[in-house]
């Protein structure tokens, strides 16, 4: 069975390489092999369980492969800590909301340019120029970054606690977090997760101005087949780990394996086996 | 603003925290004035508090607070922005003290110009050594960690090196903190020291605060896992937060053992960690004026029960104070003052008809709270092993008002009053040192339960 | 030789001790990941329960019932007055916060012993108390093995708490409640939701640890004569230092821990200098978290992200 290639892309922005990861008994990636060019949309299909958010957490160095390697940009990045993965350029958010809630809008978003400033704690406390000068650029960075929701995190909320946002504009306050880390690679993980119709939509809107206002390349996690239809430039699909097939995503959302593991075996077909 | 809009549901949040009456008074006023201005006023409160001339007591009293407003400060670091629980901070406030006192004595003798920065800058790498240690280990094990180095330095400063540590007697005839020649010897000196430190320290920790490192050292708090997805070091950042107390703690230590011209062991006990924690707690975690205040209102408060005649103010204050503010309606409360207070002096003529002895004692409150009480609360000519039973009999009540329900808390509510009293009056205020630690210990229990946020901090939402 | 073994005994005496209270210690964390400060002060009461019960019965010299009657009254009484002191603390301090971040019942923690340690000072002074042990139980009766002595005391010491720690294994092991308790400390709302009930499991590992801290503080005031309001800080924290050794949270590993600590303490005492065990047993503590930081028996918890 044929599988509609990949765009070929020049050197993939984001590559996995054969990755296995594995948990005491469990296997929870065998062989994995991804990649992802540059301001491409690639979504991540498969029933729950499937491995999904493990090669989240593999990319984005929360776990260290097993075996194979991960490479941004032509360069390894597997087996280094998660802060430097992000400085190198991969951002992500959570499946479950991991907002710093007792700070504020704003704080939040600021919180994420730690790795690309350098002013030194005496710097701050003494509030010399060059202190001065990154708050400033920090400034206008998250106000820059918070504005790309337009009216949907508005002005008046910057100032107020992550706690008091409603959970549509959380959602959009931890990619505007991710966004705040200049990344080359955005990792979602269930970004339309708990939203109604027109929700979903605008999520669909958003995934697309940020692939063309921001030249991202974009890697997501989702179940929601409407969002991964319309967002997609290829989609993969996982199932206990292994990748079952990848391609568009009509080639994709018919493949008997990929049915096979959303709705199961038909019991006639088995019965007859 | 029309009410439903977008914006005016977003300041929900605002509007709640602000209350309703004089609390949204207190509120506007404070969001009104911004942070150096406060900062000033409170310093030149300081200042003219000290042109009051009171006597040397109150002095050392006030400067004393000063001090544990700065160990509070300290601690915040670490626990109220960071998360940390850390334990051991009494090390670091010994280590300066310690510090300080073997550099100026003895034959070395240098000045404070000298001594301050290298004992501050020693401190700050002791703390970051033992933040390395305990990052190794994850979690709750930093508390044990900690809790070790506190009592570890107790050990070091008990036993080891005599000559040069003191021993068990401590070192004597420290050199005042002195500076080109001119050196701060009396009391009222050192509180103006203290008051400019605490104030420079204030503005410095607040700039921290809304600096990139103070945002790391609460998103490590508020989500350790993420705030290592958005670029922060979040073991670097533990051991800052670690390290950067310990700094502030020395300094603390170092006018401390400046002003007391020696150093002992014994002043650098697990006791005195609770104590700074009673502070922090007390006063607010996570917020600067909440760790001043809190070392303020601790410090006092421990001198108050001390005492005799304004131990009193102290224990009806606070009684009426959480009276006022948790029983409601007003009614409900008035009955219960009513009901405690002349349900007393009937008690106590009772008993004093059956059997004057019985209420031969007179109350351990002096002065006219004392006068006042007289006729209220059964104090026995030998008050002690009554005393203790009512002790006993009201950590039962307490118990008890706690977990009964709300319609039957204020009839269970007037008995313990009554006990409280007449316990306080026979016993507590008879040894005020131990009572005082009960009292720590209450503050830290009842803060924890009723008021996480203590005084001046603000509510946290948790994510269970 | 004899002096190895003999060290080796004593060092079992105290291994006991502080096996007994770790075990309260690593039980408590497992249902509540709650590191209880106040447990130590829980087996300094239950030592002083001990003495009043010798006083009652008519002080050390006048004794009016039996020798082995009384010391099984005293660990009986002790065990069910800090096991109901142990509840009510849970109750009290530490129900209210079952939901709050991890800092907050740790602060009450220290809350609730500080409380304790001076209550006692309170009601009963600050002056050590002595159960004189050698009035009633001589220092002769116990066996000789050549030149190793074992007195009575360190018998009765070392037969209950095999017994007590061989009953609390069955326990978690064979009972529902066992059962329960290790499926609250796996997931205290999965097993919520299966219809335990989590505030009693709370409860009843809350009574069993005290008890067993309760008993430990016994055998100490019988051990070594001398009790006061502060020897349930140091005897907590070394006993915290076994459990975590052990590996918090888990039981063989708290005591396996207690009685390595109670050997290393014994030969720190014996070879080196009585003066710097703390510190000793501290530097175990560290070289165990730098080595292998979830101790002998326990295990790293994986994180679902």
């Amino acid at each position: 069975m044929a599988e509609d290639a990949a765009p070929a892309s020049a050197a993939p922005l984001l590559e996995l390489d054969g990755v296995g990861i594995t948990f005491g008994g469990l296997r929870a990636l065998t062989d994995l092999n991804l990649t992802v060019g540059e301001k491409e949309i690639v979504s991540i299909i498969g029933p729950n369980g499937a491995g999904k958010t493990t090669v989240f957490n593999a990319i984005t160095g929360v776990y260290t492969p097993d075996e194979g390697d991960i490479r941004l940009a032509g360069q390894s990045i597997a087996g280094r800590p998660p802060h430097k993965i992000t400085d190198a350029g991969i951002a992500r958010t959570f499946q479950s909301l991991r907002l710093f809630l007792n700070m504020t809008v704003r704080e939040n978003v600021m919180a994420a340019t730690y790795g690309s400033t350098k002013a030194t704690p005496v710097e701050s406390m003494l509030q010399l120029p060059r202190a001065r000068r990154e708050a400033r650029e920090v400034k206008a960075l998250t106000e820059e970054v918070l504005s790309f929701f337009g009216q949907r995190l508005a002005g008046y909320r910057w100032d107020q606690p992550a706690y008091s946002l409603s959970y549509a504009n959380r959602r959009r306050l931890e990619i505007a977090r991710a966004l705040a880390t200049r990344p080359k690679l955005l990792l979602l993980d269930e970004p339309a997760a708990g939203m109604n119709p027109n929700e979903t939509h605008e999520v669909s809107e958003v995934i697309g101005r940020l692939r063309d206002e921001l030249s991202l390349a974009i890697l997501v996690i989702e179940h929601d087949m409407h969002v991964v239809e319309g967002i997609s430039d290829r989609v993969v699909a996982l199932d206990h780990g292994v990748k079952v097939t990848e391609g568009t995503f009509e080639h994709v959302a018919n493949h008997p394996a990929v049915v096979e593991a959303y709705l199961g075996r038909d019991p006639e077909a088995l019965a007859e086996a | 603003m029309p009410i439903g809009v977008d914006e005016w549901v977003a300041q929900h949040t605002d509007r709640r925290d602000a209350g309703t009456g004089w609390r949204r008074v207190m509120y506007t006023l404070e969001a009104r004035v911004s942070w150096w201005p406060r900062l000033l006023i409170v310093f030149v409160v300081g200042l003219l508090f000290a042109q009051l001339n009171l006597n040397s007591n109150i002095e050392q009293v006030a400067i004393n607070s000063l001090i544990y407003a700065i160990l509070a400060l300290g601690l915040n670091i670490a626990v109220g922005w960071a998360g940390l629980l850390d334990l051991g901070y009494v090390a670091f406030f010994g280590t300066g003290a310690y510090g300080y006192a073997v550099l100026s004595s003895g034959n070395i003798h240098w000045s404070a110009i000298a001594t301050i920065p290298v004992v501050f800058l020693g401190t700050a790498l002791f703390g970051a050594v033992i933040g390395l240690v305990s990052l190794r280990v994850s979690g709750d094990y930093l508390a044990i960690v900690t809790l070790f180095v506190g009592q570890a330095f107790m050990e070091v400063v008990n036993n080891v090196a005599p000559g040069t540590l003191g021993g068990v007697n401590g070192l004597f005839g420290l050199d005042p903190i002195n500076a080109f020649g001119a050196s701060i010897s009396t009391p009222k000196g050192y509180y103006y020291f203290a008051l400019i430190v605490l104030a420079v320290l204030m503005g410095l920790l607040h700039l921290l605060d809304e600096s990139r490192t103070g945002r790391a050292w609460r998103a490590v708090r508020e989500d350790e896992l993420a705030a290592k997805a958005m670029t922060i070091p979040t073991s670097a950042v533990k051991i800052m937060a670690i390290s950067f107390g310990a700094a502030v703690g020395a300094l603390a230590g170092t006018i401390f053992a400046a002003q007391q011209s020696n150093v002992f062991p014994t002043n650098f006990t697990a006791n005195i960690l609770i104590l700074i924690y009673a502070c922090l707690v007390l006063g607010g975690a996570g917020s600067l004026g909440g760790a001043v205040l809190g070392g303020i209102v601790v410090t006092v408060g421990e001198q108050m029960v001390s005492s005799p005649t304004d131990a009193g103010y102290l224990f009806y204050g606070l009684i009426l104070l959480a009276l006022v503010a948790k029983v409601r309606p007003w009614k409900v409360l008035g009955a219960v003052l009513a009901a405690t207070a002349v349900g007393g002096v009937a008690l106590h003529a009772i008993v004093h008809a059956i059997s004057p002895s019985a209420t031969g004692g007179s109350p351990g409150s002096a002065g006219w709270i004392g006068h006042l009480v007289s006729h209220w609360v059964i104090v026995p000519t030998n008050a002690t092993t009554y005393g203790n039973i009512l002790y006993i009999a009201l950590i039962v009540a307490v118990f008890a008002v706690v977990r009964v329900r709300e319609s039957l808390r204020p009839f269970v509510l007037v008995p313990t009053l009554y006990i409280a009293a007449c316990c306080w009056e026979s016993r507590l205020i008879v040894n005020p040192s131990i009572t005082a630690q009960i009292l720590i210990g209450a503050i830290l229990i009842g803060v924890m339960t009723a008021r996480p946020q203590g005084l001046l901090g603000t509510l946290r939402v948790e994510v269970v | 030789m004899h002096e190895l073994i003999q060290t080796i005994v004593n060092g079992l005496t105290t291994g006991f001790l502080y096996a007994l209270i770790a075990l309260g210690y690593t039980m408590v964390y497992g249902v509540l990941q709650l590191l209880n400060f106040a447990h130590g002060d829980v087996y300094m009461i239950g030592a002083y329960i001990g003495y009043f019960v010798i006083q009652w019965f008519g002080g050390p010299t006048a004794l009016s019932i039996p020798v082995p009657l009384l010391v099984a009254i005293m660990f009986v009484i002790s065990a069910l007055g800090t096991g109901v002191l142990g509840v009510a603390i849970e109750r009290f301090a530490y129900r209210p916060l079952r939901n709050a971040p991890r800092i907050a019942p740790l602060i009450t923690a220290l809350g609730v012993s500080f409380i304790l340690e001076n209550s006692v000072l309170l009601l009963f002074g600050g002056f050590t108390k002595s159960y004189n042990t050698n009035e009633f139980i001589s220092f002769n009766t116990g066996i000789h093995i050549g030149a190793i002595d074992i007195d009575s005391v360190q018998i009765t010491i070392f037969i209950v708490s095999i017994l007590m720690m061989y009953g609390l294994i069955q326990l978690v092991d064979r009972t529902t409640l066992g059962k329960s308790m290790r499926a609250v400390a796996s997931d205290r709302e999965a097993a919520e939701m299966l219809g335990i009930n989590v505030d009693r499991v709370i409860s009843y590992t809350f009574f069993i640890g005290s008890a067993m801290a309760g008993v430990a503080g016994v055998m100490s005031g019988l051990a070594f004569n001398q009790i006061s309001a502060t020897i349930g800080f140091l005897a907590g924290l070394k006993a915290f230092t076994a459990a975590v050794v052990g590996g918090i949270g888990s039981i063989p590993g708290a005591m396996i821990g207690g009685l390595f600590i109670g050997i290393c303490e014994a030969f720190a005492a014996s070879y080196i200098s009585s003066k710097y065990t703390d510190l000793i047993v501290f530097g175990i503590l560290i070289a165990v978290m730098l080595v292998r930081p979830t101790g002998i028996f326990g295990r790293p918890a994986l994180q679902k992200v």
